[in-house]
């Protein structure tokens, strides 16, 4: 994921572009000056302008390069630019919009255990650690959130013993 | 005199004291585990606060940032992994004494001057606060406009990043507040038709995507870390007081740069062991012994990131403007508890400010054998695995984000705000900057707009009400420090291309 300063400017002052034009054009409350569109408009331009001034490469000399973050010394191992390795970093995300579309058919009880088996074998976990991990770390979240914490989680086609 | 009693009576209250022993345990462990930051584990923590009373809660937050901000020492010093971000500047100190065969010794002083610097810094609190109050009774929209801004911007300076980028990312955050209809006219803007946005983006699912799911996310490209050997340690605490003489000059020299540095909206506890650490090597009377495990650096940067825990909530209990990424968070909790933050905190809730006070003191004080027991237990507990641990974390990060409103939009935004942080991160954006430009985007726009209102759209009041015009100066010098330093680097060395960073 790391792009170069032009894409991560370039998308800035996209961003920033777009927040001004639509924030001019919010109507503005009758009989004074200053109203809901000032604000937007100001963060947008300034965004643009920092993404304009990042994307020629100003103020790069400030930054510390990251520090053991990048687990691939170059040239150890190339992924290509399709290589299903690449999106390894979306799992979480994806674990978590599974659990927004599952839980409230599911249930609570089978949708976090899912989540947590696949989040585990992500991560590398043998079989042996990631079922009996799916099956206890759901049940204790359950009784902390729903019994102490009285969280309305969501029952399903299994519900929780207590 | 009656309302300390009072707030004795608060604090020694059943609930209370269950609360700070129990988020002492979990500031604990989830601090030395690397890659869980103190941040995080309080994020996680504030769905617990809702069913919790007022002091128990505010108690639960102290207890655990603190612990939290301690035991990430722990596998620094023992791994030469950091367990929090503000145990970054000294971890290869630690290691190195560690391999000198001194890992007592420096995970003792960790501990005890984590515990000095947490005292320290609650005195500091304890004076500053009340004082400020005074002055901050006659602050109108103008000075809390230009007070959130220099918030902003010292949040910016301080970044270790471009602070071209670290602005970039405030303004990215200040763009997020716009969403929804909290603005002073109450128009809905950038909701899109979607009706979940038009009560606007809550800073509680963008703090734990951005702090806890990208770091799951990270996890899952990077190698896990080596496993600890089991060993056994000797005494703690057997040195630590010949530290305390031997190195006093710098101890406290590291409590008050973090106090400094903590009160300094949006600087926190990382920045002020970076910043203690750098001095410490620079004001040492042997600088050629810093990174083969000499102690001195240890003992201020130590220090210095506890002390700055408890002056970051002095502008957040006045102003509402938090000090780190912890007291925005806790900002969030206050208000929840009726605690609004604000100069009449102090006079109208005096006893729940010194129960807060003494809260400090005690987590800081229960910190020393619990630490002790940590440690000698770090080499079970650092052997639990990443790929255990992390599954959990997504868990609580889904379950938590949807209890803070029963609403399974805020896990949407949880796994959004996730990838924002982790994309950010990598290219070299700053995301405490995002955080607070989403936690003080709200206040900035209302005193702004309100300022601009009642002096019907003049600039001027900004500059010339006396205590405005000294805070919008110090806006100014902060604005324009990174152009002076880039200047001043041009002239000193004209041939180099600014700052010979290629890569």
């Amino acid at each position: 994921m790391q792009l170069s300063d032009r894409v991560t400017g370039a998308v800035l002052i996209a961003l920033g572009g777009a927040a001004a034009i639509f924030g001019a054009r919010l109507p503005a409350v009758p009989g004074q000056d200053v109203g809901p569109a000032a604000f937007p408009m100001l963060i947008g331009g300034g965004l643009a302008l920092c993404g304009g001034l990042i994307a020629f490469g100003i103020g790069h000399s400030f930054e510390v390069p990251e520090e053991g973050d990048d687990p691939a010394p170059p040239g150890s191992l190339h992924l290509g630019p399709l290589h299903l390795g690449r999106l390894r970093p979306l799992i979480p995300t994806a674990l978590l919009f599974f659990y927004v579309l599952a839980v409230e058919r599911l249930g609570f009880l089978p949708t976090a255990a899912v989540v947590v088996l696949l989040a585990a074998i992500a991560l590398g976990a043998r079989l042996r650690l990631a079922i009996p991990l799916a099956i206890i770390a759901p049940l204790c979240v359950h009784l902390a959130f729903y019994k102490l914490l009285r969280v309305p989680l969501p029952a399903g086609i299994l519900p929780a013993p207590w | 005199m009656h309302d300390l009693l009072e707030a004795f009576r608060l604090v020694a209250a059943p609930d209370v004291l269950v609360a700070i022993l129990a988020s002492a345990i979990y500031g604990l462990v989830v601090g030395s585990l690397p890659g869980l930051s103190a941040t995080m584990a309080t994020a996680l923590l504030v769905p617990v606060t809702f069913w919790l009373s007022p002091i128990a809660a505010i108690a639960t937050i102290i207890t655990a940032s603190a612990m939290a901000i301690f035991s990430g020492d722990i596998p620094g010093c023992l791994l030469r992994i950091p367990g929090t971000p503000a145990s970054a500047a000294y971890t290869d100190e630690a290691y190195a004494m560690t391999r000198k065969g001194q890992a007592e010794m420096a995970l003792g002083a960790g501990l005890w001057f984590s515990a000095i610097g947490g005292i320290v810094g609650t005195l500091s609190l304890v004076l500053m606060a009340p004082l400020l109050a005074e002055m901050a009774l006659s602050f109108s929209t103008y000075e809390y406009f230009w007070l959130a801004f220099l918030g902003l911007m010292c949040a910016t300076l301080v970044a270790r990043s471009s602070p071209i980028k670290a602005i970039a990312s405030m303004l990215l955050g200040l763009l997020i507040s716009c969403i929804g209809m909290e603005n002073p006219a109450g128009t809905p803007r950038f909701t899109f038709g979607l009706t979940d946005l038009l009560g606007g983006i809550e800073p509680i699912p963008a703090l734990v995507g951005v702090f806890a799911v990208s770091e799951v996310m990270r996890a899952m490209v990077t190698a896990e870390p080596p496993k600890l050997p089991k060993r056994k340690f000797g005494s703690i605490l057997a040195n630590q007081w010949m530290l305390t003489k031997k190195y006093q000059w710098p101890m406290w020299r590291g409590n008050i740069i973090g106090i400094i540095i903590g009160v300094l909206p949006g600087a926190g506890a990382d920045m002020a062991a970076w910043v203690s650490y750098a001095m410490s090597k620079r004001f040492s009377k042997e600088p050629e012994k810093f990174g083969t495990g000499h102690p001195e650096g240890l003992v201020e940067a130590g220090a210095s990131n506890n002390a700055s825990l408890a002056s970051g909530w002095v502008p957040s209990l006045l102003f509402g403007i938090p000090g780190d990424t912890i007291t925005a968070i806790a900002i969030g909790v206050l208000y929840m508890k009726g605690l609004n933050p604000g100069p009449t905190l102090f006079t109208e809730r005096a006893s729940s400010m010194y129960a807060l006070y003494i809260i400090f003191i005690i987590a800081n004080i229960i910190m020393i054998p619990l630490g002790i027991m940590m440690i000698r237990a770090a080499s079970v507990i650092l052997r639990a695995p990443r790929a255990g641990v992390m599954p959990v974390i997504i868990l609580l990060c889904a379950v938590g984000s949807y209890a803070t409103g029963n609403n399974l939009f805020a896990v949407v935004l949880v796994g959004l705000f996730g990838m924002l942080g982790f994309v950010m991160e990598k290219n070299g954006y700053p995301v405490a900057a995002l955080v607070l430009g989403i936690v003080m985007g709200s206040m900035v726009e209302q005193s702004f707009i309100t300022s601009l209102i009642k002096s019907d759209g003049d600039v001027m009041p900004f500059f010339e009400r006396p205590v405005s015009a000294v805070l919008a100066a110090l806006t100014f010098s902060a604005l324009l420090w990174p152009v002076g330093v880039w200047i001043w680097n041009r002239i000193r060395h004209p041939r180099l291309p600014a700052g010979g960073a290629t890569g």
